[in-house]
């Protein structure tokens, strides 16, 4: 089922076997933490405790604790939720997408991006529950058959979308991220020593033999799980987008933004799958599988989206213009202009400048160089939604109640903690399953053999074109080595 | 007794057979059959597993469901005998006096279960007509303020009322001298009580002692007309009003009656209005709402009044006097003779400067004009402020010399008031005895021996006569909440005539004022008011010499020509200061500044950029001898050039919400007036210095921006665009199509008119609408944070002019920036009531997950406090900002030390309105329990409900109507008619989200156009009327 073309440099680095992938992604879960692990996750759970104190903070005193006001009801919260639902999108869109267009390069990051969505959702969801005023209720928005009276939500209220949409988004990808990684598992329970290792890597295999039937099921669940995420990585961000673009507040109501969030959300979402990646890839000592290439193709998608994005700001001034409407003229004049210019411009200079530096093969092949784009796009992506909620809100309609907004020290406790939270799971996550898909990376892997005649048809291809009915015949090795 | 059983269930019962005597131990005789239901069908298990979890997971959470039930145990105490005319829910309404101030308006008092919980006008008294000002709405806080003394005291310490009358009466006895200071006291009854505590002890005055005094209003009228009082002032019949820095509308000595009356000229639906021009250092309300306003400094004022008083005399062939050419910008003093003498008669010049040149200056420009007898009555005049300053300066002295034995303050803080502050303690520790009636211990309190506190006036019997021949009373709404005795009570049991005081009030009525019996006293007190028959208002002219005046004004004129001035003034609602505790009225932002929580310096910007100073900076103030330091700078449009003003009643040191529980709020003032023929002088010309410190300070703003930025949400015109064309300025309409269905709208449909011409911007809506609806105060900080809790505000927006284009600039990139021709002192204001507009298509309500805010059937846009989440989406939602989240939990929180957090102040809680919980929206709900109440009224009593049956605390309150509440779908109701006035408009009309308030458009009655400013489509109005009209009407067709 699937064709690899002899063009392509190889996907995976170093001449692996079979048995080096095995042996190499099960390390860590066999082994001892290492000491660059322990001290990440030492790192992740003090910050996480920041988030912890912070968020009990907030609840305990209420959302006075932060810097919103009369005219700015939201601000950081709503900033970091849209932030964390972003970065989940680049999980789905590896998994589902690129495996419907059966992008092979997916392979070695599809694990980790999954993972990253998940640990992502959570992030949002909880600022979900936190931004409420009365944490306590925060059921409340769902449709729960209840006992009040005829109490039922809104469904004309984008906040009811986003329940369904997050919802959604959090189980498929739940779901598609663990039914991929039950072969893996599996893998893992067959090599366990030690009696708890057996006992819950086999519960969580729910029995995996590895027979074709599972192995059956396992494709055609894994491709129907991917039709469903793929509308989910359209639908998650255009729905939370409609959150300000069905509102009247002017810089909010704009038809464009369903397309311009998604497309910031992959932005960032493969923003974030780089910064993880290549922390990963040397903590990890992952470089063969997690090549340059990977990143070059991933830095490619950052600069597309990137300027999408950029040309997503532009179109909004340009509307802005010629609407004529003036409160909506003046909200994209006091974005560029007016107390918080600085946000916007970070913005432009992170999302639209950045990138194009991607436009060089060095800086799409530099890890250190990406590395540091990586953390501008994040930047940029937060304070983009920081500028659209914030400039927004602090003057819209009536100049008496135009004010601004300044955070507090809780705020940015939380900011920093939700990171914390990220972390905590994604250490655990890298502690405790396989980071990459060693199942099916095998299907991509080269042998000796294989990578000798890979050579060979190569050069013959370059060569001579005679040659290339040969070549075909002699190639399936390389692929039913499960 | 044997085993008789007498009745028995049966025959086993009787015979007491075993069996059955073994079963009778048990509680159910049949047995439970428990373990039926717990065992398997096929018996083998009693009880499974399954069941076994279920019914453990079931008691599991049950206890700790239980658990959770944390709720207080809160003893509620049923009436066993139920009071007189107390029915649990319905409210009582008492006819009483407002004793806030010594105006003395008319007053009704709302009292829930015997409490006092809402004070409105008394819309039925000729004199006041139903308003009330924010400090009369705020002072029913007073009642309930935790810091009331409880006992009277003696040195400092709890004492008893037997006590310290023994000891006084002793003191008294043997007294030589004795002093009663007093404030301003426009009581009969108690004058007369004074006059028989005279008799019994003959050496005793009476001081009458003013912080704001009216001193030289009085002595002006007694050496122009030989009449020493306060006229009254018939501003409904003036044509033409001058004022000069007298705050009529604000707080000059009657503003509730003053706007009723200003408000009665001003309607443009009359096609003619009072032209109103002001001149004065601060920016006023009274200022800010004049057609014309002239900044000047307060040396001027006798110059420029002078000048008005030559063109005057000149026309009517009286002597005038020489005097300088003025430096006053828009040929002010030619303009203002003008309309003068076209309304002579019907003008009326005031002044609110306490000085006698220039309120004799006043007297003799209003009796040129003919307006004695006419627009100022000085016979039907007026008790309502007083002053004596001469008399209290020879008191500090006398005290100084240790003549006085006994000393009484009566309604006075002079040790907080009184210019030379520590003069007057020194003076006062060579006084034997010391008694206070204040109700709490301030700041002379402190200092006396003995502290007999008075009532509140909400639990007193009193009478008042603000004006010659109306009388009004007092009578207590509420038993004494402390031990507290009236001064009234107190000076009789002291003269020895244990009479009590309602008695004596009664009495002396029915003697000397109603001149009648029972019945008549039982209608007076039930109106709560008596008004004899008015004296006819004799014309007079002016006696007085102004020769030697107008070298005075001359000088001062020239002397200070360079100087920097400084004007002190008192800010609406706080007053004196003597209401400085309360947070109702510290929270109350002030009509102009929009600041709250604090006094500072207002400056303008020329002044301010000659001074190197900008807003939030903090400056030494240095007048004379006085130096007051850290004052933060405010810079204020409007502000005449090089002066800078300054608010009294600040920086108290007693009262946990005055003094900032310690930690000051504000900086006393007082110490800047000064002494000056023969009165007390509000502002300092010479000597005055500002040095800026490196500190910086953040005012407490409500708005902090200015100006409306070009948009058309004010719409304005002139009197005469407005004759011409009614909807001049107001002929921009949207052309609306509507996506969305429409409401149902049988029945009733609420709605609001805004006239932005009669609104003032004084603010006692804001107050009213905290007391009807439960409104918590936030405090200095939270206002810093932007995040004040008011259901309604008053928008305040300025206009500045470019001298350079001549038209009106309101962007802040044009004004701010240095190189314009900003004209700062030059400033048109606007004052924009804003509450929650009821959408018909309220954006708040489709963005709430929880359908918390939904429509009624009567067109409200309601709040489920209670469904509310808290995600605010609403309120980012609500293009007017009206909406007010709950940040923190307001009530029994330390950190909101205010009446919310004791016992005692929770008692002015409306019961009628939910306090509501940390983490909800709230907003303005139209006062939808009085919606409510009078429909169930207009149910019982099987009638339709009539326009007027209902009537919001903010319309109420408002002493210039500028807020009219209605049923939109009853054709005839008031609120149906202005919503079919041309001057209608709502704003954001564009966005359809029907709002359903309308505001009116503001009509000004000055020479120069307005509305052709505008983005109007009408030009040429002049020559071709007839044209004009198609070409407006075409404009609502299109636009």
């Amino acid at each position: 089922m699937s064709y690899e073309s002899p063009i392509r440099d190889m996907l995976i680095t170093g001449g692996k076997t079979y048995s080096d992938i095995t042996k190499e992604i099960t390390r860590p879960i066999e082994n001892k933490p290492s000491k660059a692990w322990w001290i990440g996750f030492g790192l992740s759970s003090l910050v996480l405790a920041l988030w912890l104190f912070s968020t009990t903070y907030t609840m305990l005193v209420g959302i006075g604790a932060w810097g919103l006001n009369k005219t700015v009801g939201w601000a950081f919260d709503i900033t970091n939720f849209v932030f964390w639902v972003g970065i989940g999108h680049a999980g789905t869109l590896i998994s589902a997408v690129l495996l419907l267009f059966r992008q092979k390069w997916r392979m070695s990051i599809n694990r980790s991006a999954e993972a990253m969505t998940i640990f992502a959702v959570i992030c949002a969801a909880s600022f979900i529950v936190s931004h409420m005023g009365r944490p306590w209720v925060a059921y409340w928005p769902i449709p729960l058959p209840n006992a009040f009276g005829s109490l039922w939500v809104n469904f004309n209220s984008p906040l009811v979308w986003d329940v369904f949409a997050i919802s959604t988004y959090f189980s498929v990808s739940l779901v598609f991220w663990y039914v991929g990684l039950i072969p893996d598992i599996a893998t893992v329970r067959d090599r366990a020593v030690t009696k708890a290792r057996k006992f819950w890597y086999g519960f969580f295999a729910m029995g995996w033999n590895g027979s074709t039937r599972v192995w059956h099921r396992y494709e055609v669940i894994s491709l129907i799980l991917a039709a469903i995420s793929t509308p989910l990585v359209l639908s998650v961000h255009s729905i939370v987008s409609m959150d300000f673009a069905t509102s009247l507040v002017p810089g909010w109501h704009t038809t464009i933004f369903p397309p311009y969030f998604v497309a910031g959300a992959i932005f960032s979402g493969f923003g974030m799958v780089l910064t993880l990646l290549i922390v990963a890839r040397e903590v990890l000592n992952y470089k063969d599988y997690i090549t340059t290439e990977h990143l070059d193709a991933m830095c490619r998608v950052v600069m597309l989206t990137g300027t999408l994005v950029g040309l997503a700001y532009i179109t909004e001034f340009f509307v802005a213009a010629y609407s004529g409407v003036e409160y909506e003229q003046y909200a994209f004049i006091n974005r560029a202009t007016g107390p918080y210019w600085w946000s916007y411009w970070i913005m432009m200079g992170c999302n639209l400048l950045a990138p194009q530096v991607f436009w060089s093969r060095w800086a799409r092949t530099t890890p250190w160089f990406i590395f540091i784009m990586s953390i501008i796009v994040n930047i940029g992506m937060w304070f983009e939604r920081f500028v659209i909620i914030v400039t927004s809100l602090h003057r819209d309609f009536l100049p008496s109640s135009w004010t601004m907004y300044t955070p507090t020290i809780i705020e940015f406790g939380i900011l920093l903690g939700s990171f914390g939270l990220f972390f905590f799971f994604f250490f655990l996550f890298m502690k405790f399953l396989p980071a990459i898909n060693m199942a099916e990376l095998k299907s991509i892997v080269k042998t000796k053999h294989g990578l000798e005649l890979e050579k060979h048809y190569t050069d013959l291809l370059n060569n001579n074109h005679k040659m290339a009915n040969n070549a075909h015949d002699t190639k399936g090795d390389s692929v039913h080595g499960h | 007794m044997g085993n008789i059983n007498k009745y028995w269930k049966g025959l086993e019962e009787l015979n007491n057979d075993p069996k059955f005597v073994a079963n009778k131990k048990n509680e159910f005789a049949q047995g439970i059959p428990l373990e039926e239901v717990l065992t398997d069908s096929d018996g083998e298990m009693q009880s499974n597993r399954r069941d076994f979890l279920k019914y453990f997971g079931f008691s599991i959470s049950a206890v700790a469901l239980a658990a959770c039930n944390n709720t207080p145990v809160k003893n509620a105490i049923p009436y066993i005998i139920k009071p007189e005319n107390i029915t649990p829910g319905i409210p009582n309404w008492y006819a009483t006096t407002c004793g806030a101030c010594s105006t003395g308006c008319s007053i009704l008092v709302k009292t829930r279960e015997g409490r006092p919980v809402k004070i409105e006008g008394n819309a039925e008294s000729p004199v006041f007509k139903g308003g009330v000002c924010a400090t009369g709405h705020a002072s029913l806080l007073g009642l309930y303020d935790n810091e009331r003394l409880r006992l009277p005291r003696k040195d400092n310490n709890e004492s008893t009322w037997a006590t310290v009358d023994t000891e006084i009466t002793q003191a008294l006895a043997s007294s030589k001298n004795i002093r009663i200071v007093s404030g301003t006291n426009t009581s009969p009854s108690t004058k007369k009580i004074i006059a028989e505590f005279t008799a019994k002890y003959p050496s005793t005055k009476v001081v009458g002692y003013e912080a704001i005094s009216y001193a030289a209003l009085i002595e002006a009228n007694k050496r122009a007309f030989g009449k020493a009082v306060v006229p009254s002032f018939n501003f409904e019949k003036a044509k033409v009003i001058v004022s000069f820095g007298a705050d009529f509308l604000g707080t000059w000595i009657s503003p509730v009656e003053f706007t009723k009356g200003w408000s009665k000229n001003r309607k443009a639906e009359d096609k003619k209005m009072s032209r109103h021009m002001h001149f004065e250092s601060n920016l006023s309300i009274t200022g800010s709402n004049a057609d014309y306003r002239f900044p000047i400094k307060p040396s001027m004022e006798g110059a420029v009044l002078l000048s008005i008083y030559n063109k005057i005399a000149t026309a009517t062939g009286a002597p005038t006097f020489s005097i300088p050419t003025i430096e006053i910008a828009l040929n002010s003093i030619d303009l203002t003779a003008k309309e003068l003498l076209a309304a002579k008669g019907e003008s009326l010049v005031i002044s609110g400067s306490n000085n006698i040149d220039n309120q004799l200056l006043v007297a003799s420009i209003n009796s040129l004009l003919g307006n004695i007898g006419t627009t100022i009555d000085l016979d039907n005049y007026s008790n309502q402020v007083s002053g004596d300053d001469a008399a209290f300066e020879a008191f500090v002295t006398e005290m100084e010399s240790g003549a006085i034995d006994t000393v009484l303050f009566y309604n006075t803080n002079p040790a907080y008031s009184y210019y030379n502050a520590d003069k007057f303690k020194q003076a006062l520790k060579k006084v034997k005895t010391t008694i206070t009636t204040n109700s709490s211990t301030d700041e002379t309190g402190e200092l006396c021996k003995y502290q007999t506190p008075d009532n509140h006036y909400l639990e007193s019997w009193n009478d008042s006569e603000p004006k010659l021949g109306y009388f009004g009373l007092t009578q207590p709404t509420i038993t004494n909440v402390f031990t507290t005795r009236q001064v009234q009570e107190s000076l009789l049991k002291w003269a020895g005539n244990n009479s009590d005081v309602y008695t004596y009030i009664k009495s002396n009525w029915e003697a000397n004022i109603l001149m009648a019996g029972e019945t008549a006293w039982n209608k007076a007190l039930h109106d709560g008011f008596f008004m004899s028959s008015p004296k006819v208002a004799s014309t007079a002219s002016a006696a007085a010499l102004l020769s030697d005046i107008a070298n005075k004004a001359t000088v001062n004129y020239t002397t200070n020509l360079k100087n920097t001035e400084l004007k002190l003034y008192t800010k609406v609602g706080l007053g004196d200061g003597t209401h400085a505790n309360n947070p109702w009225l510290q929270e109350l932002p002030d009509p102009i500044s929009k600041a709250c929580w604090d006094n500072y310096l207002t400056i303008g910007k020329v002044t301010a950029d000659q001074f190197n100073l900008k807003q939030g900076d903090v400056v030494t103030l240095k007048a004379g001898k006085t130096t007051i330091e850290g004052l933060p700078i405010l810079i204020q449009p409007g502000q005449a050039n090089s002066t800078i003003g300054l608010a009294m009643g600040y920086g108290k040191l007693k009262g946990k919400v005055a003094s900032n529980f310690g930690k000051g709020l504000g900086k006393n003032a007082f110490g800047l007036v000064s002494f000056e023929n023969n009165t007390f002088s509000y502002n300092a010309s010479n000597g005055i210095t500002l040095t800026k410190t490196d500190d910086g300070y953040e005012l407490p703003l409500t708005q902090t921006h200015q100006t409306i930025e070009g948009r058309n949400l004010l719409r304005e015109a002139s009197l005469n665009e407005y004759i011409k064309n009614p909807s001049a300025g107001n002929n921009e309409h949207a052309h609306i199509i509507s996506l969305w269905e429409e409401h149902d709208s049988k029945g009733h449909k609420w709605g609001m008119a805004i006239d932005m011409n009669a609104c003032t911007g004084c603010g006692s809506c804001v107050v009213s609408c905290s007391a009807e609806n439960n409104v918590p105060v936030v405090g200095r900080k939270e206002i810093l944070n932007s995040r004040e809790m008011h259901w309604i505000r008053i928008d305040r927006y300025y206009s500045f002019k470019n001298l350079a284009t001549g038209k009106p600039s309101t962007k802040e990139k044009e004004y701010d920036n240095k190189d314009n021709n900003i004209d700062f002192e030059h400033v048109t204001v606007m004052h924009q009531p804003m509450m929650c507009q009821h959408c018909g298509h309220a954006p708040c309500e489709t963005v709430c997950p929880v359908l918390a805010t939904v429509h009624s059937s009567e067109g409200l846009n309601q709040m489920a406090y209670n469904r509310c989440v808290g995600t605010r989406y609403c309120a980012n939602n609500c293009p007017y900002k009206v909406r007010r989240f709950n940040w923190f939990k307001y009530r029994e929180n330390d950190d909101f030390d205010f009446h919310f957090n004791n016992d005692l102040g929770r008692m002015v809680i409306n019961p009628d309105v939910t306090v509501r919980s940390r983490g909800v929206m709230e907003k303005c709900s139209f006062c939808v329990q009085r919606i409510q109440a009078s429909k169930l009224k207009a149910k019982i009593e099987n009638r339709k409900m009539v326009d007027g049956d209902v009537k919001t605390a903010c319309q109420q309150s408002c002493p210039a109507d500028a807020l009219i509440f209605g049923d939109m779908n009853d054709a005839t109701s008031e609120i149906s008619k202005l919503f079919k006035n041309e001057r209608k408009y709502v704003l954001l009309e564009e966005y359809n989200v029907q709002p359903s308030v309308g505001y009116m458009t503001k009509i000004r009655n000055v020479d120069e156009s307005i509305a052709g400013e505008q983005k109007a489509p009408v030009k040429h109005e002049e020559k071709h009327e007839e044209k004009h009209e198609v070409h407006s009407n075409e404009a609502h067709a299109h636009s």
